[in-house]
């Protein structure tokens, strides 16, 4: 495969092609690169940093091959943050529960917001690893080429479990040297 | 009436998330779905939620929530006529 552009987003910063262009809160890495997308602040935390590391990826992307990307990304915690988050709202007798929080109680939505922001129309999956495992993760992405035909793939790890402890390791990649303008 | 319509707006604000939005922001007559503010379906989940939690409103019939939830104003005006609490 063919590494288009990589991007680490941690509590400290941010690497865009191992240059780092910002230090701040997932929040304001938005605020800087986007800015223009006010569900952002309807997700949860998986979603903005999955969303925030797309953004950063595909935004020299044209449209046309952006369409048919496929996504495929991994995670140790899941939605457990969000999970727990939820499971407090219902935990009194009369509870109310959110609706809003509900809806990302499943760790594969960010890849459906991520899809939904850039009118990508490629499969996309959600994988549990018990721990980051590159060769796995390799493996499972070069079979996205064998089994469909993306235009690209916007691969990689992307795990939150809180504010000073997540990761987004993801890449965009090609099966072959393709001209992408 | 101004005084629920004010409440209202902020808690739409908290329960929607509408981050960088104040009650000023927000058309007291302006669509909430489609236009305007741009809500979805969830949020349509969060509305009634906020109107049974916070006013006592069990809202079940969905055609009759489409008229409610058109505005700011439709609301207020549905609440103040039906709030139990």
């Amino acid at each position: 495969m063919n590494t288009v552009s990589h991007v680490i987003i941690t509590p400290e910063e941010t690497l865009l092609d191992g240059k780092c262009i910002f230090r701040g809160s997932i929040t304001g890495l938005y605020r800087e690169f986007a800015g223009d997308y006010p569900k952002f602040f309807k997700m949860d935390s998986l979603c903005r940093l999955g969303f925030m590391a797309a953004e950063l990826l595909l935004k020299n992307i044209p449209a046309p091959i952006r369409e048919n990307a496929a996504i495929v990304l991994f995670n140790r915690n899941g939605s457990l943050i969000t999970d727990r988050n939820y499971q407090k709202t219902i935990s009194d007798d009369n509870y109310f529960p959110s609706p809003a929080l509900f809806v990302y109680t499943l760790a594969n939505i960010v890849t459906g917001e991520i899809a939904i922001r850039n009118k990508i129309y490629g499969e996309s999956s959600f994988y549990i690893l018990d721990e980051y495992n590159a060769a796995q993760i390799e493996d499972i992405s070069a079979s996205v080429f064998i089994t469909s035909s993306p235009s690209l793939l916007l691969t990689g790890w992307v795990d939150y479990n809180d504010e000073t402890d997540y990761l987004a390791d993801m890449k965009l990649v090609t099966d072959k040297e393709t001209d992408l303008r | 009436m101004n005084e629920l319509i004010d409440k209202l707006k902020t808690q739409l604000i908290e329960a929607l998330n509408l981050e960088d939005m104040t009650i000023t922001d927000i058309d007291t007559e302006a669509p909430l779905f489609g236009s305007g503010l741009g809500l979805d379906s969830i949020d349509a989940l969060e509305l009634i939620v906020l109107l049974e939690r916070e006013y006592g409103i069990k809202l079940t019939n969905p055609a009759e929530g489409k008229e409610i939830f058109r505005s700011v104003a439709t609301i207020a005006d549905y609440v103040s006529k039906n709030r139990t609490k």
